[in-house]
């Protein structure tokens, strides 16, 4: 039988939802020996909407891209550590734009078969609908999606995965 | 995340007492410190204050988001209340503002600040929107309008 997937892209987006769904793919890629990649896009997009809606000053804008560049950067290595305490290879991506747009790029141009999302939160109105990043991934990726609840089963399913290096601190990121 | 994720029923005036920018603020502080009692409001107003004196968060139509990025607060909190009759706010267009939207977010939570203000920017742009919470009575129908 064909393995069914080989080249996994997880999507964080800062919450602690995304880490579960980082979790979830981590111990997924142990088992099917798939290629992990962990993508952080820094909404810029948002960024100019905001300061074109004049809500956000000039300098808001590049204050708030520096504090999300650094929630990139300590989210991904984050979790690159998750995965190196269960011998997993995490790759490391950060992008900026839209969101949905800037993931559906990379899962067509790097020929990825699984999207793993986590932070699906509840829909109270149409417009929520429109305006989720993570809905509009879901529809928009030319691959299957595992949408990970943050539950039990899913630190249950990563920590009984036997370490192959002393455990990461899970709050310094 | 979006508005109505942290949008909720007693964080909902309608409609607002003051009559002046310095005193709606308080107001809107005063909403969420009487239903948080853990939160300082002192701090949460300096907090307010100090990114208002940047440059006023009056926008255009009758939409002001006075907001700011504060450790006076550990989640992301929304205020919203709406004035019988627009007010001066020092808004861009120059005309009074009527929708107001408090939006305060703790330090490290810069990502999920910004989706909740675009999804407010999103939703108060429609002329139809502010029709309907113009004409809003109570902090249910204002829920109602932006969950329908």
């Amino acid at each position: 039988m064909i393995d069914p997937f080989k080249k996994m892209l997880v999507y964080l987006d800062g919450s602690e939802d995304s880490v579960s769904a980082a979790m979830a793919a981590i111990a997924l890629a142990k088992r099917l020996d798939a290629t992990l990649t962990a993508i952080y896009v820094v909404n810029t997009r948002a960024l100019k909407d905001l300061v074109k809606a004049r809500i956000f000053l000039d300098s808001e804008e590049l204050e708030y891209r520096r504090d999300i560049e650094g929630d990139a950067k300590r989210y991904l290595r984050h979790v690159q550590e998750l995965g190196a305490q269960k011998g997993v290879e995490v790759i490391p991506v950060k992008t900026s734009g839209t969101v949905h747009t800037e993931v559906r790029n990379y899962l067509q141009e790097n020929h990825i078969d699984l999207l793993v999302l986590g932070g699906i939160s509840e829909i109270h109105s149409r417009r929520d609908e429109l305006l989720s990043e993570t809905d509009r991934m879901m529809r928009t990726a030319p691959c299957p999606v595992l949408v990970v609840r943050d539950n039990d089963a899913v630190w249950e399913m990563f920590e009984t995965l036997p370490n192959v290096k002393p455990e990461a601190a899970h709050d310094t990121y | 995340m979006t508005l109505t994720d942290v949008l909720e029923k007693d964080l909902v005036k309608v409609p607002l007492q003051a009559t002046t920018k310095s005193a709606i603020i308080e107001e809107l502080v005063d909403i969420l410190v009487r239903s948080r009692h853990k939160y300082n409001r002192d701090d949460i107003l300096a907090a307010v204050l100090a990114r208002e004196a940047l440059g006023s968060t009056g926008l255009s139509d009758g939409v002001a988001v006075p907001h700011a990025k504060t450790s006076a607060v550990d989640a992301i909190e929304v205020v919203m209340g709406i004035t019988p009759t627009p007010i001066d706010f020092d808004a861009q267009d120059g005309k009074g503002s009527q929708f107001f939207f408090l939006v305060l977010a703790p330090e490290k939570e810069s990502g999920a600040y910004i989706e909740v203000l675009v999804s407010i920017a999103r939703a108060t742009v429609s002329p139809v929107m502010r029709r309907l919470l113009a004409s809003a009575r109570s902090a249910d129908e204002v829920l109602r309008l932006f969950i329908d």
